[in-house]
């Protein structure tokens, strides 16, 4: 099993922290509120733990997915419970159940991963690019064993950094995975100088 | 008798021949729920597929390729007295949970074909399958009377293969 020292995953963990930190920015100025972020996980976990982590297989979620591609490859996946998904919409003035309401979710997704990309790419001084976001309302499990195949290929653990944006003073956050794939990891820590 | 679930995530597989035993894979999405059944004896196992080919990579943990995980569980229903020329199929999942995305998404598609052509190899007939799409999908195997039923979120179960009325029993 792959490891990283305690080192890596507090570079890892604080790298989450200030790219977390940045997309809240994005998303208080989208919503016209306060956000907070929580303390960010770095979790190095077997792939069905991963999943697990994330919570009940089956419960329904939004995820909105951005690759990143350039010098470093991964996923960013954010996860949207469907009342939080609802409490966004109407902050935006949108009805929640209809198309615009999803491509106003997968708007949210994007504006808020590419600052969380872009973040990660000035403060490692790499050179990364989102590709355009997707959105799927499905099982939880379903939307994250499908991020996770992506990196199954080389390595037998999946790296996820994990954090929280929560709506201050609302009922509604938004978790959000950086997924980097196992070369990417290496990347991203060379950079960092910890490799 | 009530049935007693054991999970079967991502990258893992199980077999069993316990009546009232079910084995379950919750969420699946771009991964392939493989179930194989020998009805006559009331064995079953399940495997949570993740990738097609294992690429010369092989540890502990490589039972989520499709080549290397069905061979296990070959190896172990034979354990528990499985007859290869008796054991049917079902498949469910490889959706494409990402309608446009890159091209790593196909994954499910890439699942789906992998394991068809093994099966293919092996002359294991495909009873049912309820597979690709946009939807997550939830596999149930009965052990005892290999029953297989699908679930889509928010939905109810289908059955994919029928329970059996009777079984013989175990030699």
């Amino acid at each position: 099993m792959t490891r990283y020292t305690e080192m890596q995953l507090d570079a890892l963990r604080e790298l989450a922290n200030i790219g977390s930190g940045t997309a809240s920015t994005a998303l208080s100025g989208m919503l016209g509120r306060a956000v907070d972020i929580s303390v960010p996980n770095a979790k190095v976990l077997p792939f069905a733990d991963a999943v697990e982590a994330a919570g009940n297989p089956e419960a329904e979620v939004t995820g909105i997915v951005l690759g990143i591609v350039g010098d470093m490859t991964g996923t960013v996946l954010l996860l949207v419970p469907p009342a939080d998904a609802d409490a966004m919409c109407r902050m935006l003035g949108v009805e929640p159940d209809d198309e615009l309401g999803l491509s106003a979710l997968g708007e949210i997704g994007n504006i808020v991963g590419t600052s969380y990309i872009n973040a990660l790419a000035s403060m490692t001084g790499t050179d990364l690019e989102p590709t355009p976001p997707a959105t799927a309302t499905d099982m939880l499990g379903a939307i994250v064993e499908s991020v996770l195949a992506a990196t199954a290929q080389t390595g037998d653990v999946a790296l996820v950094l994990d954090s929280n944006l929560m709506v201050e003073g609302e009922d509604c956050s938004i978790s959000f995975l950086l997924v980097p794939d196992q070369g990417g990891v290496d990347q991203l820590l060379a950079r960092l100088g910890l490799a | 008798m009530t049935p007693i679930e054991t999970m079967v995530r991502m990258g893992e597989l199980a077999v069993s021949s316990e009546r009232g035993r079910v084995l379950v894979s919750l969420g699946l999405g771009s991964c392939i729920g493989l179930a194989l059944v020998d009805r006559r004896m009331g064995i079953a196992g399940l495997a949570h597929i993740v990738l097609p080919q294992a690429q010369g990579h092989t540890n502990e943990n490589s039972r989520r390729f499709a080549d290397l995980a069905v061979p296990e569980m070959l190896e172990a229903l034979d354990d528990l007295g499985a007859r290869r020329v008796r054991l049917e199929a079902v498949l469910v999942g490889g959706a494409s949970m990402f309608a446009v995305s890159a091209a790593s998404m196909e994954v499910g598609q890439r699942n789906e074909a992998a394991v068809r052509a093994i099966l293919q190899g092996l002359r294991i007939p495909v009873a049912a399958a309820a597979t690709g799409g946009s939807r997550g999908r939830t596999i149930r195997v009965d052990v005892g009377t290999s029953a297989v039923t699908v679930r889509e979120a928010g939905g109810k179960d289908t059955e994919l293969l029928p329970a059996s009325t009777t079984m013989e029993t175990a030699a």
